[in-house]
């Protein structure tokens, strides 16, 4: 009896998570219950995603699909493709190699040839040689490190690589003035390393002087004490630290200050929704003096960006992340890749996406890809900053600095 | 006695090379078919290292009861070391491309050093690690795991710089042992193969006198030390032979990925490839148990894949996708259930054996009594 009420308890546990997880889920409806109708209607060009959606990068995966979704409603409901409606089938990678692999397989299996992913630079490198040999379109939205689209003919991405972004923070350094920088990393990662490396490189070539180095162990460190009271009697004015959202929102930036150090804080792309992780209750100025290089900005008040962020508002209630805009760009690219090339055969989209000379106008700016398939383009500068008057967590938000082009760079 | 033995023997090895034989010709007869190709090789290719990693674990949690948390950590080793040697052997101008005897004997010559190493380490932990008990070994050899995936990270031609991405990932695909989809089909009798060697091993190990030692010390190690039983030689030896199977299904991972990185392998791991997972499996599958390990690894592979990736799960009601959204749920409700009703796990001690099985399963359907089997199982694994 005891065993059954156990079982019994259980179940309504999981129905209840289950429950919770239920908001998320439902805004994959429209896209599933149009996609329905569409394959009613005959032939669709189906498009597959693989990213993070549970795990520890849940947050990206979850924001490549709401992206995904909302512009491909929009596509199907100008006509779709080609006159064909586009159905997105997506796949959970939980941001390891492996099950992106899976998944990979398994979207292959179903006759889908163009995808879309993976959110992490790790996962995504698990796939591209078998984009390779099995002649798939990959586009990745996000997988900043450099050499994921050197090897291989089928792999593009819509985001920019590590080195840029290096170079392009160290850029927006030199034009604070600043000539005594700290940089922390983990020294195991590729995207935290890599971007470090190309920042001490690019600080090298303007004279700006890296006098501290410091590193943790793993991405999801939860103490950085030490390295920030290392920044602190280093006497740096910027430290360069390089962590994803769930490190930086509730522990990196609280405790630098606490550790005495309160000069600018300065990140990448993976800053972007730390603010929906800070804990309430600590010192919100702490966060005045963090800026980060991000691939767009939603308070942009260019048109296209407008329109997408006011779109999403209205179908999800959330600003989109760097995440679901870059995906978005995604299905834009393969959009006109589809529409040049007349057809949705992988090598012909493959063809269309390689050639250099086409410019495309998305989201996150307008750019051409470079031969390898990664697009030349500038940044966002953008800062938190704290409002007083409006107080508590509600007072926290985001807002753009700069922009800096790539010609700026060069 | 001794002729039910060598009975025993004659009859596995035939069926051990029947279903081998078998699975050779299903592999050439499907070769064409991408169903085959995309979806079937790659499971097997996944259930072969986990069968080989929950397996070489029951060694040491099973049949010695100590409590290892950081067998992935040897498995990592084992991965790393194959797919540098081959990429050494490349660039040394051994072989060129990736067929030919040549490459056989590399692959297997990998595989064992991948092995070999990983037992190195297991002696280097085990020596100190041993002379602790229950919660403290369990800390070790989860700060072991910990370790060795940040000194991999770290080393300048392995780390996540080394393998994962670009030319190097690139190289690995193209001459050394990261199999795409078209060469998993060639090469899958070395997974199988491996597979079977492996746990033909484990399973003689286990039967010899070192392994009624081990299991001496699992259920007293004062009484056994009184015996006359070296303890600490057998529990390093159990340890450092358990590693070295873990080392080889590092070496079979590293053949079933076009790039390797350590995430794969870390504490932090999504997937089902993380040292705890392990543990679990071999919970499940029953401690004391090698084919309990082997049944419940493919069980926990299938479960992990088909929530995944199974085209079933989109014709499920819409509150029943919505949990499968959470694997990590689904697996929680599996392993309750299983313990609730299984507190030893879905084999117990029971070990699945050709001659006796058949026989028991007869006689259990004639008495219609569930609970009678677990204490036939007991005499059965005692013999």
């Amino acid at each position: 009896m005891k065993k059954v009420l156990a079982i019994l308890l259980a179940l309504c546990m999981v129905f209840a998570l289950a429950a919770c997880g239920e908001t998320g889920g439902e805004s994959e409806e429209p896209a599933s219950s149009d996609g329905g109708s569409a394959s009613s209607g005959g032939d669709t060009i189906k498009i597959g995603m693989i990213g993070p959606k549970t795990g520890q990068n849940a947050a990206y995966g979850s924001s490549m699909e709401e992206g995904l979704t909302m512009t491909i409603d929009q596509i199907n409901e100008a006509g779709g493709i080609l006159g064909l409606q586009v159905e997105l089938i997506s796949m959970d990678d939980r941001g390891d190699p492996n099950e992106a692999q899976n998944a990979f397989n398994s979207l292959i299996s179903q006759g889908v040839s163009l995808i879309i992913g993976s959110a992490t630079s790790g996962a995504t490198s698990a796939l591209t040689s078998l984009a390779n040999e099995e002649g798939v379109v990959l586009i990745s939205p996000s997988a900043t490190a450099d050499s994921i689209t050197t090897e291989d003919d089928y792999v593009f991405r819509a985001c920019f690589k590590d080195t840029l972004q290096g170079s392009i923070a160290a850029a927006y350094v030199e034009s604070l003035g600043i000539t005594r920088v700290g940089t922390i990393a983990c020294s195991a990662d590729t995207y935290s390393q890599g971007l470090v490396d190309a920042f001490t490189v690019a600080c090298d070539e303007r004279g700006i002087e890296v006098v501290a180095e410091e590193s943790t162990a793993t991405m999801n460190a939860q103490d950085f004490t030490n390295q920030f009271t290392a920044m602190a009697s280093a006497d740096v004015d910027l430290v360069y630290a390089i962590y994803y959202y769930d490190a930086v929102g509730p522990f990196l930036v609280t405790q630098a200050r606490a550790a005495g150090y309160d000069g600018i804080i300065m990140g990448a792309d993976g800053y972007d929704g730390s603010l929906d992780y800070v804990s309430e209750g600590v010192d919100y100025s702490a966060f005045n003096d963090v800026v980060y290089t991000n691939h767009y900005d939603a308070s942009d008040t260019s048109p296209v960006v407008q329109e997408y962020v006011t779109s999403y508002q209205e179908l999800y209630g959330t600003t989109p992340l760097c995440f679901a805009a870059l995906a978005s760009d995604c299905m834009m690219m393969l959009q006109m890749a589809i529409e040049t090339a007349g057809s949705t055969d992988a090598a012909s989209v493959r063809d269309a996406l390689a050639d250099t000379s086409v410019t495309y106008e998305g989201v996150t700016g307008t750019f051409n890809l470079d031969e390898t398939g990664t697009p030349v383009k500038g940044a966002a500068v953008i800062e938190f900053v704290y409002d007083e008057s409006v107080g508590g967590l509600d007072g926290l938000g985001t807002q753009l600095v700069t922009t800096i082009s790539s010609d700026e760079i060069a | 006695m001794k002729k039910a033995v060598k009975r025993g023997y004659i009859v596995n090895t035939v069926v051990l090379a029947a279903v081998y034989a078998l699975c050779v010709v299903l592999a050439a007869a499907l070769e064409g078919n991408d169903n085959f190709k995309l979806t079937i090789v790659p499971s097997i290719w996944q259930c072969c290292y986990l069968i080989i990693l929950a397996a070489s674990l029951n060694l040491v949690l099973g049949f010695m009861g100590q409590l290892s948390l950081g067998h992935c950590g040897f498995m990592a080793i084992g991965a790393y070391t194959a797919a540098l040697m081959s990429l050494a052997f490349q660039r040394a101008g051994v072989y060129d491309e990736k067929s030919g005897a040549v490459f056989i004997l590399i692959m297997i010559a990998c595989a064992i050093c991948a092995g070999l190493l990983a037992a190195v380490f297991g002696v280097l932990l085990g020596i100190p690690a041993l002379r602790l008990k229950g919660d403290y070994l369990a800390i070790i050899t989860m700060g072991f795991g910990l370790i060795i995936v940040n000194v991999i990270n770290n080393l300048p031609f392995a780390g996540q710089n080394g393998l994962a991405e670009g030319t190097a990932a690139a190289s690995l695909y193209a001459t050394g042992l990261g199999f795409g989809s078209t060469a998993k089909v060639t090469y899958l009798w070395f997974a199988i193969a491996v597979t079977i060697l492996c746990v033909a091993l484990m399973f003689m190990y286990i039967r010899s006198k070192y392994g009624r030692a081990v299991r001496a010390i699992r259920d007293d190690e004062i009484a056994a030390s009184a015996s006359g039983i070296n303890t600490g030689y057998y529990k390093v030896l159990t340890f450092a032979f358990s590693a070295f199977f873990a080392g080889i299904a590092g070496a079979v991972y590293a053949c079933c990925n076009s790039s390797l990185s350590t995430s794969s392998f870390s504490f932090t791991n999504g997937s089902i490839l993380n040292s705890t997972f392990v543990v679990v499996m071999v919970v499940l599958g029953g401690m004391g148990s090698l084919t309990g390990s082997v049944v419940s690894a493919v069980i926990m592979f299938f479960l992990n894949y088909q929530i995944g990736n199974g085209s079933w799960v989109h014709s499920l009601p819409g509150f029943i996708q919505s949990i499968f959204a959470y694997p990590m749920l689904v697996y929680a409700l599996v392993l309750i259930v299983i313990i609730m009703f299984r507190p030893k796990g879905i084999f117990g001690t029971y070990e699945f054996s050709l001659l006796r099985t058949p026989g028991e399963l007869v006689r259990l359907l004639k008495r219609h009594g569930g609970g009678k089997k677990a204490a036939g199982g007991k005499e059965a694994a005692a013999q």
